[in-house]
């Protein structure tokens, strides 16, 4: 009985922690201000999340992020918007399944969520689901796929640009530098639709993965061109760009 | 089956080497059957001799190495007695442990990516010559807008901060004066924020960001 008694706090133990992660939103919340009411319905949405195996994670970060914002966002729309990514999340769970992937990973909801709401169709995630080595790799993949889109690489071009790195066999990493290297052509004067016709004629990215960027064990994360204490920079400290143009000012 | 009749006690304290031979003519036969039949087994019976007794005790009284004998214990076999209850018991525990632990010691990146690289330092940059304070909130941080504030540089409006970000892609904004959200012109991109606003986007690579 007395290790049966051993066993069970073992458990509970062990559950506890689980229990809390789905209860520390409600907790966070509370802890910033927020109303109990509304602590408690972003809990109970986040649980059912959790409950439905879709990235609970990120529907109690969008939470955070819409009471950060109150000023601007009442409650009840965030609460909408909750559900909103919740069913952007199923979509990409139905479209991750549909690709051939039978128990997505979270990862892979995540971000073929994310994409289906930034325009991808559910064609071209299978695209980069059916490219990709792996369901962890198409859940990158697919990440840098819509933030290209979002940069203004029509999606067509944004998916090929991603499959033709995993196809070269370049490290998975590597592709996150894509982004940075659309943000510097852009920068150079390069029209979006010409790196787009670029990228569908097979003569890939103009410059490639790391262009702008500097070669790598430069220290932690630091491109050439930047003294020691001032961190990686934007694109006006790279090479091949003089200091000052390109800054928009704001505020 | 032929039933003997069982012997007298005289007979039976003859065996024992205590009494004189029992009067019954039967009875001294199968005693004398006996007898015969134990000097056959002790003339065949072959008793070691001392010299193993000397072997045997020399291996137990030999002193083992501790990596023997943890390596016969180890492989030693052992009844263990354990309550179906318990073991299911256990076993959910297990499963717990492994399902909860795992993906936590198991770095995951934003944007939903699983990477295992470490952190690289991100500048962030905003020009606002007005604000008297200027923060940066995101997904990195769980949009608290005030823990990683701006710093004015010297020289200019700009205000400047540089952190850690691991490689993957962060949602965020620039909070001016604790009310005020402002996109990042220098972005990769701005995104609907799910609340009829925008975010600012960036990806960072395993080597940095270049960014507008």
């Amino acid at each position: 009985m007395r290790r049966m008694a051993v066993v069970l706090g073992i458990l509970l133990s062990v559950t506890a922690p689980m229990h809390g992660q789905e209860l520390d939103v409600r907790a966070e919340l509370m802890r910033r201000g927020a109303p109990p009411d509304f602590a408690d319905r972003v809990a109970q949405l986040v649980t059912a999340a959790h409950r439905e195996g879709l990235p609970h994670q990120d529907i109690a970060n969008k939470a955070l992020e819409g009471w950060a914002k109150r000023r601007h966002v009442p409650s009840e729309r965030v609460l909408v918007a909750l559900e909103g990514l919740m069913g952007a999340f199923r979509a990409g769970r139905d479209a991750a399944r549909m690709a051939g992937i039978s128990a997505p990973p979270m990862t892979v909801i995540s971000s073929a969520g994310l994409a289906l709401a930034r325009g991808m169709t559910r064609e071209q995630i299978a695209d980069v689901i059916h490219a990709a080595p792996t369901p962890e790799q198409a859940a990158g993949g697919l990440a840098v796929a819509s933030s290209l889109g979002a940069q203004g690489l029509e999606h067509a071009a944004a998916v090929r640009a991603v499959n033709d790195a995993f196809r070269d066999g370049s490290p998975p990493e590597h592709m996150l530098e894509l982004p940075s290297v659309i943000a510097n052509l852009i920068a150079r004067g390069v029209p979006m639709s010409d790196v787009a016709r670029s990228i569908l004629e097979g003569r890939g990215v103009p410059g490639g993965p790391g262009v702008g960027i500097g070669p790598p064990g430069n220290g932690v994360g630091r491109p050439p061109g930047v003294p020691p204490g001032r961190g990686p920079p934007n694109l006006n400290d790279l090479p091949g760009k003089a200091k000052g143009q390109g800054k928009n000012s704001s505020a | 089956m032929k039933r003997h009749r069982p012997l007298s006690p005289d007979a039976h304290a003859h065996l024992d080497g205590i009494g004189r031979a029992p009067e019954s003519a039967d009875e001294r036969r199968i005693l004398d059957q006996l007898n015969r039949a134990l000097s056959h087994y002790r003339q065949n019976l072959q008793v070691p001799g001392p010299e193993v007794d000397d072997r045997v005790m020399a291996v137990v009284a030999a002193p083992q190495s501790t990596h023997r004998s943890l390596w016969r214990w180890f492989f030693a076999p052992v009844d263990v007695r354990v309550r179906p209850a318990t073991a299911f018991v256990a076993g959910v525990a297990l499963v717990l442990v492994l399902a909860l632990v795992v993906p936590r010691v198991l770095p995951r990146g934003p944007g939903g990516t699983d990477l295992s690289s470490q952190s690289v330092l991100v500048q962030f940059e905003l020009r606002a010559p007005a604000a008297q304070s200027v923060s940066l909130a995101g997904s990195f941080n769980g949009w608290s807008p005030a823990s990683i504030p701006l710093t004015r540089t010297p020289e200019s409006d700009r205000w400047r901060v540089t952190i850690p970000l691991r490689p993957g892609e962060h949602e965020y904004l620039f909070v001016i004066d604790r009310e005020e959200w402002v996109a990042d012109p220098h972005a990769h991109a701005q995104v609907d924020d799910g609340f009829g606003q925008s975010n600012s986007v960036i990806m960072v690579g395993p080597r940095g960001v270049a960014r507008l």
